[in-house]
């Protein structure tokens, strides 16, 4: 790891379009400020990191949803959440190009879509 | 396996470790140019629906990996999500139209299942391209908690309270 020492106001160049720029530094927190691309994504690593995890977890987890179905969880699902109660799947988003055929293995829980084409 | 009636749309088949091969048109694929979070190989998804509102999110590339998403608008105003305008490879504009994804964990009792609010799926759905986006903003839980029961989601009932001071 690189390490340099700088002043408030003083910056530094990632590269030619990233700079960082010491803000203000008062007791043991430090204001930086950073002009990126907008296209570069910045975030602050505990965050970054509890999405990765959750991330993970969703990925490792949904075969729990192979499973039970989410059986219980349509049922109850929440009203609380603040919206509309929940109609229809989130693929239907996408139209009808989204709609695959599924050769069924085992229970195929995904196979019958709710079809809203006309 | 009925190949008749050509059609005119490409189809490709993505191999599914719970769904077997699955059948889809070629131009339903979503392209993540960035990846999701933790997972920046895997760019490109088909989704289908499981039992409404959740659907899943699986990848094209690797057999194994699949999300359970859900739609983000049912959870508050789309633009509450703060869509990011200022990713030019996904290319959404605020005239455009474009989709929310909620990444959902599940849990063994479906009680526990949360939804993902603190870092969205945005798709464009004109080009079908996505990115996730992180919400550094408290009022976002990343675990959510789908069941709303008195005592079941007594465990992440902070974070709902807060969920909902959002609307």
């Amino acid at each position: 790891m690189l390490i340099l020492t700088r002043k408030p106001g003083e910056s530094i160049y990632i590269g030619d379009g990233i700079k960082v720029v010491i803000v203000e530094i008062k007791g043991n927190q430090i204001r930086l400020g950073i002009d990126a691309p907008s296209d570069v994504r910045i975030y602050r690593e505990e965050i970054y990191l509890q999405i990765l995890e959750e991330n993970k977890k969703a990925a490792e987890s949904s075969s729990a949803a192979t499973e039970t179905g989410l059986e219980g969880l349509t049922g109850g699902w929440a009203k609380g959440a603040g919206g509309k109660p929940a109609s229809s799947g989130a693929a239907t988003l996408f139209g009808s190009a989204a709609k695959p055929k599924i050769a069924p293995k085992g229970s195929g829980a995904a196979g019958k879509n709710k079809d809203g084409e006309g | 396996m009925t190949e008749g009636g050509k059609k005119e749309t490409e189809q490709i088949v993505v191999q599914s470790s719970r769904f077997g091969d699955i059948t889809v048109a070629a131009d339903s694929v979503i392209h993540f140019p960035a990846g999701l979070i933790g997972f920046p190989e895997r760019k490109n998804f088909v989704m289908f629906d499981h039992r409404p509102p959740f659907a899943w999110l699986h990848s094209t590339e690797d057999p194994s990996l699949a999300f359970v998403v859900m739609d983000g608008s049912q959870f508050t105003d789309a633009y509450e999500f703060k869509p990011p305008f200022n990713d030019k490879e996904v290319g959404i504009t605020s005239d455009g139209e474009f989709a929310i994804l909620i990444v959902v964990t599940v849990r063994a009792d479906p009680k526990l299942t949360t939804a993902n609010l603190k870092a969205p799926l945005f798709v464009n759905t004109q080009n079908r391209r996505g990115a996730q986006v992180i919400h550094d903003d408290p009022k976002f839980p990343t675990r959510y908690p789908l069941w709303v029961e008195a005592d079941a989601a007594s465990e992440t009932g902070q974070d709902a309270k807060k969920a909902q001071e959002t609307k």
